[in-house]
């Protein structure tokens, strides 16, 4: 409890200047919602209703990862996390206050993007509950990747600049805001690697909106559940809570 | 019981800079003992590990009894740190600052108010408490990050260059903090770069240079060691410089003659006492001739 207590007061920490700066909340639901925006001007609701749901993944995906600026810049900027190391503070309730913090300066884009959501396209609460999930695997999985980018970078520029290119290429480039069957056979087992589609084709079925096979169902969970396990022993393997 | 204790302790850092060697020293309890030294000598990396924050990579240190490795969750329970170049939160006022930093460490949520306003007053920043740290000068914003260290009630504090930035008013009253602070038997570790601030606080210091101690003892050890004195300066009143002289008395009947002659040819005479600075730049200038030769 008291882990649990020490996490939600750094996260508050982390996110609070970001709350308290509404153009940065809504440019953070901007970023995964503009696609969608045009999909529904150009090609009508039907094409921006699969798509609404791949920028909910996405949007958990990008601010996930935007723990990479929280990690650089409470170590390099700040230098909360040596005030913090001296103290009886646990290394965890850190590591997952700065993971909760990308949650409480999401969470009223995502509540938004939600209930438009469900009110466009009614769910059953299992279907809704196993989006969420997979949604969650998708951020905890760009979490990792965050913390791996924020604890290896020494350049501010860079913790900025790289988790935005690694979020074009997993969040624009895969068939995340489009169907995967729209992609070039040859191109389409390459889309299978990378996660936001795996991510997406879930979220997509349990909306309704694309068949697939049990198959299919459990590779997508299967494939979700190891990339988080890779990045997390990755992550492990990076991380250092006292500088060597 | 010594608060810290140091042997023989070295750092290498992975890239292999040799930033510590063979530092011996002991602080006991109480005590403000102030590292001294020039940009990059290593003060940093000793406050560092020290304070659990660095591995050392030879000798031993102790804080509180317990080893800086082994022991360091006894360690900070009883420790806190204002590191160097540490900055506040541009968004989040004073009062969020000291606040969320008290409820991390566990205080309720009426302690950490109560503690955040005890605070704050202590540092006349009651005032600017609901101000965005955006909106506070430089030195404000270094009296926040000190009372976020302070709220904790620590045994012993590491304050690495804590006055950096201040104006007079806010560097004394830091000193007076931390005056107050080792009055309660609280010890203090401190680095800086200001003389005068060493000789006001310290009683004693470390000279660093290179990773090496070069110097341990109090204020007028290192004084002493340097061979630093009063000076006398002796020159005509309302005269413009040219004809003044510098004299480097070595006993008091020196000072005697020179203060008589003054007053007879109608000079006018200034006493300088040995400053810190002399003797520090006679101490390190030394250790980098001991190296040349």
């Amino acid at each position: 409890m008291t882990r649990l207590r020490e996490a939600w007061y750094i996260g508050l920490w982390d996110s609070l200047p970001l709350l308290r700066d509404p153009m940065i909340l809504i440019l953070l639901s901007l970023v995964s919602f503009l696609p969608v925006f045009f999909l529904f001007i150009f090609m009508g609701a039907e094409q921006a209703l699969p798509a609404l749901v791949g920028a909910v993944v996405l949007s958990l995906a990008f601010v996930g990862m935007g723990v990479a600026q929280s990690v650089y810049f409470n170590k390099h900027w700040f230098r909360f996390q040596d005030v913090l190391v001296a103290s009886p503070v646990s290394p965890l309730s850190y590591a997952f206050g700065l993971a909760l913090s990308t949650l409480i300066a999401a969470s009223p884009a995502l509540a938004l993007s939600f209930v438009i959501l469900l009110l466009s396209k009614p769910v059953g609460l299992l279907a809704f509950l196993a989006v969420i999930a997979v949604s969650l695997l998708m951020w905890l999985a760009m979490v990792f990747i965050g913390y791996v980018i924020g604890l290896t970078t020494k350049n501010t520029r860079r913790a900025n600049s790289i988790p935005q290119v690694l979020g074009f290429l997993l969040g624009f480039l895969p068939p995340v805001y489009y169907p995967l069957s729209m992609l070039p056979g040859f191109l389409q087992p390459v889309a299978m690697l990378v996660p936001s589609t795996h991510a997406a084709q879930l979220a997509k079925y349990y909306f309704g909106m694309i068949p697939l096979s049990s198959a299919e169902i459990l590779i997508g969970w299967a494939y979700m559940a190891g990339f988080v396990a890779l990045m997390a022993a990755l992550t492990l393997r990076k991380a250092r809570w006292v500088d060597p | 019981m010594d608060v810290i204790e140091v042997a023989g302790l070295g750092k290498t850092y992975p890239g292999g800079t040799e930033a510590l060697k063979d530092v011996s020293f002991r602080v006991a309890k109480g005590e403000v003992f102030c590292l001294l030294g020039r940009n990059g000598a290593g003060k940093t990396t000793l406050l560092r590990v020290l304070a659990t924050q660095l591995r050392p990579t030879a000798g031993r240190a102790t804080v509180f009894g317990q080893e800086v490795v082994g022991g360091a969750k006894a360690i900070r329970q009883r420790i806190a740190v204002l590191p160097q170049e540490a900055r506040p939160q541009m968004m989040l006022s004073a009062f969020d600052h000291v606040r969320l930093m008290c409820l991390i460490r566990g205080m309720s949520r009426a302690d950490a108010a109560r503690r955040t306003e005890q605070v704050l007053r202590q540092f006349d920043l009651w005032e600017h408490k609901d101000k965005l740290c955006a909106d506070l000068s430089g030195g404000l914003r270094q009296r926040v990050l000190l009372c976020m260290a302070l709220i904790a009630d620590p045994d012993l504090l590491f304050l690495d260059e804590p006055t950096i930035g201040l104006d007079p008013m806010g560097r004394r009253q830091v000193w007076a903090a931390v005056r107050r602070l080792t009055e309660t038997g609280v010890t203090v570790l401190l680095t800086t770069h200001y003389m005068d601030e060493a000789e006001k606080l310290a009683n004693r210091l470390a000279i660093i240079e290179k990773g090496r101690l070069t110097f341990l003892g109090t204020v007028d050890e290192a004084k002493a060691k340097a061979g630093v004195g009063m000076r006398l300066i002796v020159e005509a009143p309302g005269g413009n410089g040219n004809s003044r002289e510098v004299l480097h008395p070595s006993s008091n009947e020196e000072i005697l003659r020179v203060v008589e002659r003054a007053i007879r040819e109608g000079l006018k005479v200034t006493f300088q006492p040995p400053s810190l600075e002399e003797a520090f730049i006679h101490i390190v200038g030394g250790s980098i001739d001991d190296e040349a030769s």
